[in-house]
């Protein structure tokens, strides 16, 4: 078969060359499936359940945001930021606003730095609900997707207060953020970090020690840490490898320079060593929103920005510790209003590259709990 | 010829003495409930299902349709009907229309056997082989689903009912060794000897003959027929955590939904399907859930008893008061099969999906094992007992201490044996990434895309049919 030339596939076990073996069945797995996470299509070739090759189709999200980008003056261009990984629009401000900071030379009010700390760890923290709850529905398990929307819902009442919009936030700006706390916003996050905290105790009591999620992700999706470092993952992917990597601690950015974070590392390296370790940072981030509240300094929000923003000419490379890894922007000025290149290093992007590896020998079922376990956003993989 | 003549004058005679019976219309009026009974079961576990699910889940449910969403399951199936009956392009006819049918028609069946109350039931329900016709029917399902996945030229639909057929055929084991203990029992505990297969027989073995406080009419009127301490739950936990177990697998519920896993395989079996045909499905499953719960009730929990029903059917009552505890009985029975079906909806929303391996090592590794273990355990148990003479009261209280030890083992077994079996399954793809090393020329060197691995990409996206 045609389909079959070339495949780079490694032997099959207990099958010796010449002898007689049963035909491949290859199967399309998406664009339109429940469970790739929105619009991945993964080609698979199973030899029975078992998948001998998988070939991830690209691009069916692709909306040209980089290309947009070029095509927005800096201000404009912080609202498509949002729709690139449309889980974590806060931290993709984030990343754009600190790397146009970078090249000016800007360094945002402290006030404006711990507003964005907090900010982003509740997005980290909506990010990681979102994660657990798919990624336990891929597993089968109905009920905690319901538990993180729920608890998700009140940081987007959160943000909406902030910014207007629950989801597309545009909440950051060159030079600090667009508004300052509303009345009582404080007392209404710390609200919802109360119950948070009980019901992310709920939910891992619901799900961390059950028999058959650990039979479905313990020893799955294996990856060492040599292997994660050679394919460029960070996050949560490389951190449940035994890699220490952290960028808000390896190199600290804006308020992380003040608070200090305890990275989540765990050494196994499988889905469950993942899942750990999104629960676990949920927990870090939840310490650090509070830790932040607590010593949140006076002070302007923001610096005084020209609105016709004109960043230098010259390029430079910033990234942040996003909820899926590292999310870099370079960024290239040529002295006009518009950014000559944004390019966005989505940390989506890169860790689905090790989907394939992951996959060979496994289990027709253990497609979607290896991918789940990836956190990928599709919005972040075509851009 | 002239034989032939005669019947032909008379047969339409015998049709209509046959129809004009009291025995006939009996027989219609009770298969017109029960059928009715499967039908509305059906809409109004769904029904529950999505409140008590949306209990669990800190949300609503159904809201707008009707008073509290009580009418949306009716408004479904009113769309159901409606909707356009879609075909995809070259599936086999024949098998894809037929599936549904065949799908249903067992489950439907299976009610024939049931005794629903001490006087409400079909002409079969006396049946003396009443579990070997329920096991039987229960294993015909499996037909449907695989004409459904073949038919509907859907490789997810294929692979669902492939696995469906394993599922259902390993699970039918244990499921039929869970109730040979019961028949066992019900040998034992028969004087001279003979144990029995019907239900209903097998329920009265669960109603003990004496009670505190027999002879006082209140005392009467509770526990007559209604002894909680002689079902067989007390004796065989086990069995029933196991039947129930394989229940759920056979009825394709979670934890065992691989079949319709909605995440791997979209809707499995049932992708191709919609509107009616679809809905028939969906009945099916839920009669079958019906009929698991009811077995379960039947054996285990004492079917229909409850208080008063044995006192008001009693021979010598008047006949309001016989209607009145036929009713009760009736009430009793559906009131523990919703509330099995209850634990069904409880499993669903607590539990994620076995992988399907996994799923067939449970089967031939722990639960066959363990009900034959079970089986001989009893048999063991009676022949020493019964050595040393003691009294069958006495025998049923070891046997019951002895079952509730298994079942904490078992937990235990299975809890020891999924990390295991973790293990194993992980095995060869540890093995197929050992061997990708060594073909690698460095495993730390990142893998540059190869110009075939480039081919691979074309070839898949040109495979797209």
């Amino acid at each position: 078969m045609a389909t079959n030339q070339g495949v780079n596939r490694p032997p099959l076990e207990g099958v010796a060359p010449g002898e007689l073996r049963s035909e491949e069945m290859i199967l399309n797995m998406g664009p339109q499936h429940p469970s790739t996470h929105g619009v991945l299509r993964l080609v698979l070739t199973l030899e029975g359940e078992t998948v001998v090759d998988c070939t991830p189709v690209i691009g069916y999200l692709h909306r040209g945001i980089e290309k947009i980008l070029e095509n927005r003056t800096v201000m404009a261009g912080i609202r498509y930021m949002d729709n690139a990984d449309y889980l974590s629009p806060m931290l993709n401000e984030t990343a754009y606003v600190g790397a146009v900071e970078q090249l000016m030379g800007i360094e945002p009010p402290r006030r404006a730095q711990y507003i964005r700390l907090i900010t982003n760890e509740l997005q980290r923290i909506a990010s990681h609900l979102v994660a657990i709850g798919t990624y336990l529905l891929d597993l089968g398990a109905f009920t905690p997707i319901l538990w993180t929307f729920r608890d998700r819902e009140g940081i987007l009442s959160l943000f909406e207060a902030l910014g207007g919009s629950r989801f597309n936030v545009n909440y950051m700006r060159v030079g600090g953020v667009l508004h300052d706390f509303p009345k009582g916003w404080l007392q209404q996050c710390e609200a919802w970090c109360n119950q948070f905290e009980k019901n992310l105790q709920e939910l891992e009591t619901l799900i961390t020690g059950n028999e058959i999620f650990e039979a479905r992700t313990q020893g799955v999706g294996y990856v060492d840490p040599q292997q994660a470092i050679a394919y460029g993952l960070t996050g949560p992917m490389l951190r449940a490898s035994g890699v220490n990597w952290d960028l808000r601690v390896n190199r600290p950015y804006m308020a992380y320079r003040e608070i200090k974070v305890n990275p989540q590392v765990r050494q196994e390296g499988d889905c469950y060593a993942r899942y750990r370790v999104r629960m676990q940072e949920m927990a870090e981030s939840l310490r650090l929103v509070r830790v932040a509240m607590d010593q949140l300094p006076g002070g302007p929000i923001s610096t005084r920005t020209p609105i016709a923003l004109r960043p230098p000419r010259g390029e430079t490379y910033f990234a942040i510790e996003s909820s899926k890894g590292e999310l870099g922007i370079y960024f290239i000025s040529d002295g006009s209003e518009y950014p000559w290149r944004a390019k966005i290093r989505g940390p989506s992007f890169v860790n689905l590259q090790i989907l394939p590896e992951l996959l060979r020998g496994h289990k027709m079922s253990d497609v979607v709990a290896i991918l789940g376990s990836l956190d990928i956003v599709l919005g972040e993989v075509d851009r | 010829m002239s034989g032939g003549v005669v019947l032909a004058e008379v047969w339409w005679e015998q049709l209509l003495h046959g129809i004009l019976s009291w025995e006939f219309l009996e027989f219609v009026v009770v298969f017109v409930s029960i059928f009715g009974f499967v039908m509305t079961s059906a809409v109004i576990l769904i029904l529950a299902e999505r409140k008590v699910m949306a209990w669990m889940q800190d949300r609503y449910g159904p809201l707008h349709t009707g008073p509290w969403g009580l009418l949306q399951t009716v408004a479904d199936v009113g769309k159901l009907l409606l909707k356009e009956d879609i075909h995809a392009g070259k599936i086999d006819k024949a098998v894809f229309i037929l599936a549904p049918s065949v799908f249903l028609a067992p489950v439907i069946a299976s009610f024939a056997v049931l005794p629903f109350s001490p006087y409400i039931s079909l002409p079969g329900a006396p049946l003396a082989t009443g579990i070997v016709y329920l096991i039987a029917m229960s294993s015909l399902d499996v037909v449907g689903v695989i004409m459904a996945g073949w038919g509907s030229n859907n490789k997810y639909a294929l692979i669902g009912g492939l696995r469906s057929a394993a599922q259902m055929i390993s699970y039918e084991l244990p499921l039929v060794l869970s109730l040979v203990s019961i028949v066992m029992l019900t040998s034992i505990l028969r004087d001279n000897g003979l144990g029995t297969i019907a239900i209903k027989d097998i329920m009265n073995f669960q109603m003990a003959q004496s009670w505190p406080g027999k002879g006082n009419p209140v005392w009467d009127f509770i526990f007559e027929g209604f002894t909680p301490w002689a079902w067989f739950i007390l004796v065989q936990p086990l069995l029933v955590l196991i039947y129930y177990t394989c229940g759920l697998a056979e009825t394709n519920r979670s934890p065992f939904d691989l079949p319709e896993a909605e995440s791997e395989l979209v809707a499995g079996y049932l992708t191709e399907y919609s509107g009616m045909r679809w809905a028939l499905f969906f009945l099916g499953e839920y009669g079958n859930m019906t009929i698991v719960s009811a077995i379960t009730a039947m054996l285990f929990l004492g079917g229909w008893s409850g208080p008063g029903v044995a006192f008001l059917t009693a021979p010598g009552m008047a006949i309001g008061w016989q209607v009145l505890g036929n009713l009760l009985a009736l009430f009793y029975f559906i009131l523990k099969i919703y509330l099995l079906c209850g634990v069904f909806i409880w499993v669903r929303t607590t539990l994620p999906r076995l992988r399907a391996d996994q799923l067939m090592q449970f089967a031939w590794l722990i639960l066959i094992p363990t009900t034959l273990v079970n089986i001989v355990l009893t048999g063991a148990l009676y022949l020493l007992l019964n050595a040393l003479g003691v009294s069958n009261v006495v025998f049923l209280v070891v046997l019951g201490v002895v079952n509730w030890l298994m079942l904490f083992g078992f937990f235990w077994v299975v809890s020891r044996a999924t990390t295991a079996s973790t293990r194993r399954a992980v095995a060869p793809a540890i093995r197929t990434r050992q061997r990708l090393a060594a073909l690698a020329p460095s495993p730390a060197a990142p893998r540059l895309p190869e110009p075939e691995r480039a081919g691979v990409t074309g070839a898949g996206a040109s495979s797209g049919r």
